[in-house]
């Protein structure tokens, strides 16, 4: 399967501090991929060092083995990419918006769009600033892929939307998919919305990538195990455990199982993509302030709960 | 790209013609008058600074009674700075400002070439405009510059050769170079303005009198005027030369009220008068160094702006 989007030890700073750091990452093409991180984590550097809108300070960013910023010529009408809080040009009136893509897309799918913008409902006469914001984010969205890109980048686009214009957003999004077979990457704060819609998970906190795969691999993979209170050394020199948590009678374990897993004394249960994405990020979060070990095991899941 | 530019430009474009066309009106009918009044004063042979008579008196006066308040006309100096800071200055800041750098940088065009295009159109406005309404002012200072003379005064100067244009061109450029720091639309029309006038004051008041060496005049101290110079020429400074042929430009002692100045004149040792004067002929001259001038910093201005929005993120 080809990559549509490689970085290689990608390095972003800003002054002192690292927004993004040796981010190492290949999303397969074909894939619908959820970037999820905390606010802060480094998800919108990601996505403007991936579509040239940045320049990395290390490392390489590649989508289809071609650099967005030193091959802008080639690499941009390959890319379809949002901002967020997806920022139009408000005096422009839709129509408008559509010769603007038109004009600076040369495979630009004007017939899609207007067909879209009619089923959505959207006036072609009506300026973008009129517009509520779930239609805002659907104009952009259109814009984007009536642009006919590979690869599609879109930066929290679901943060400002009310949940009917989230479903009714995510729905053009897969029609899309579903037509094209584009690959897409969209970042979001909560796994919450995407996880109906994504079948690729990156997961970003503290500058770094913390995992990524197949949403069922990881599905698959994770378990948490419950079990009387014990340590957890044994099964960690196997397994990797990502949160453990005591009580006086009890430890509760998320583990990603790296092969078959013998745990006789362990009640093995299925974890939610919601419960282990967080255990990821209060990992982080945990490792971050620097507690003691103990206090972290303790305090690690009520922190993000 | 050219029709985004238009697009989103179009309501300035429009502004800059009501401007153009309220302004030209105005020049017109005014202009179209004085040269009315030309016509009087060459048919009464009022031309030139021998051209004395109650006449000539009389049709002098009544041009100040009319004209005058014309003479200093400050708001036309004030235009090209007004188009550097509502034109130039938000050409970038708005985008960042409304975020739509994020859409438009991610269309299949390079940034560069959206700049390059933008850059382009704006600028050739700019200069389009200026360039017409540099033909209407020549036209419109022509009469009272033949009649009165004083072409190196700062309206008539400014207004009536390449120089009006020039200072369009490094108004807008310094507009696009303080977008393009700042970011922000307030902050760039603040440092549009300051970096204008710290680049045209010192030109104007220091450079100007001295982009050639200015010739000189000597006259002796009982006579009023030297009559070599005509009323096209600059008078840069003038003065006295003592018996060491000194030149200076204040006394060394002061006169008393009843002392004839030639008398006095000679207590104070002075020899004879002069005058240090840029002849009228070099107009064009200091036209072309003066537009040089700014031309460089323009390019130098929109240089800075290119490399700024390369690395803008």
């Amino acid at each position: 399967m080809s990559t549509a989007l490689e970085t290689t030890k990608l390095s972003k700073r800003y002054g002192r501090t690292w927004a993004l750091q040796d981010c190492t990452l290949s999303l397969p093409a074909g894939r619908v991929a959820a970037l999820i991180g905390p606010n802060g984590a480094g998800k919108t550097t990601l996505l403007h060092l991936a579509v040239g809108l940045l320049e990395p300070t290390a490392g390489e960013v590649q989508a289809f083995g071609l650099s967005p910023l030193r091959q802008p010529g080639e690499a941009l009408p390959r890319l379809g990419f949002v901002a967020q809080d997806t920022p139009l040009y408000k005096g422009f009136t839709v129509a408008e918006l559509l010769t603007l893509g038109r004009k600076l897309n040369p495979g630009f799918d004007d017939a899609l769009a207007r067909a879209r913008m009619q089923k959505l409902g959207i006036p072609l006469n009506r300026r973008a600033g009129k517009l509520s914001g779930g239609q805002q984010a659907q104009v952009a969205l259109v814009l984007a892929l009536a642009k006919r890109p590979d690869l599609l980048l879109l930066d929290e686009p679901l943060s400002s939307l009310d949940p009917l214009a989230r479903r009714e957003f995510l729905r053009t999004l897969m029609d899309a998919v579903a037509e094209s077979g584009l690959t897409v990457l969209l970042s979001s704060h909560i796994i919450g919305d995407l996880e109906r819609v994504c079948d690729y998970l990156v997961i970003l906190s503290a500058s770094q990538v913390q995992l990524a795969g197949d949403m069922q691999e990881i599905q698959r993979t994770h378990k948490r195990l419950i079990g009387p209170r014990q340590d957890e050394a044994a099964l960690a020199s196997v397994h990797t455990v990502i949160e453990a948590s005591h009580t006086d009678r009890q430890t509760t374990l998320l583990v990603r199982t790296n092969g078959p897993l013998f745990a006789p004394s362990w009640e093995v249960q299925e974890v939610s993509m919601e419960d282990m994405v967080l255990a990821y990020l209060s990992q982080q979060a945990g490792d971050r302030v620097q507690a003691p070990p103990s206090a972290r095991e303790q305090d690690g899941r009520e922190v993000f709960q | 790209m050219t029709w985004v530019v238009w697009r989103q430009h179009r309501a300035e474009g429009l502004m800059l013609l009501v401007v153009l066309a309220v302004l030209g009106v105005f020049l017109l009918i005014t202009g179209l008058e004085m040269a009315n009044s030309f016509q009087q004063f060459r048919q009464n042979h009022c031309l030139g600074l021998n051209s004395k008579g109650s006449l000539c008196d009389e049709l002098g006066m009544a041009w100040n009674n009319h004209y005058g308040f014309l003479r200093g006309a400050p708001l036309l100096g004030a235009l090209p700075l007004l188009l550097g800071a509502l034109v130039g200055a938000p050409l970038v800041t708005r985008e960042v400002e409304q975020r739509t750098h994020l859409l438009i940088w991610t269309q299949s065009i390079t940034r560069m070439r959206w700049l390059t295009v933008k850059l382009a159109l704006v600028l050739g406005a700019g200069l389009l405009a200026s360039g017409a309404l540099l033909a209407l002012l020549s036209w419109w200072n022509s009469p009272s510059v033949q009649i009165f003379g004083d072409p190196f005064g700062a309206r008539v100067y400014d207004t009536s050769g390449p120089v009006w244009v020039a200072t369009a061109l490094l108004a807008l450029a310094l507009g696009m170079f303080a977008g393009a720091l700042t970011r922000r639309t307030v902050a760039a029309i603040f440092l549009t303005i300051v970096l204008f006038l710290a680049i045209r004051a010192p030109v104007e008041v220091l450079w100007r009198p001295n982009f050639q060496t200015p010739l000189t005049v000597t006259y002796a101290i009982d006579q009023q005027n030297p009559s070599a110079l005509s009323n096209q020429d600059w008078i840069v400074s003038q003065g006295f030369i003592d018996a060491q042929g000194n030149r200076s430009t204040n006394l060394r002692g002061s006169c008393t009220r009843d002392e004839t100045s030639t008398r006095c004149l000679q207590a104070n040792g002075v020899q004879a008068n002069y005058i240090s004067y840029q002849p009228g002929d070099r107009f064009w001259t200091f036209q072309w160094i003066e537009t040089g001038i700014y031309v460089g910093f323009s390019v130098l201005a929109l240089g800075a702006s290119v490399w700024l929005v390369r690395r803008l993120n």
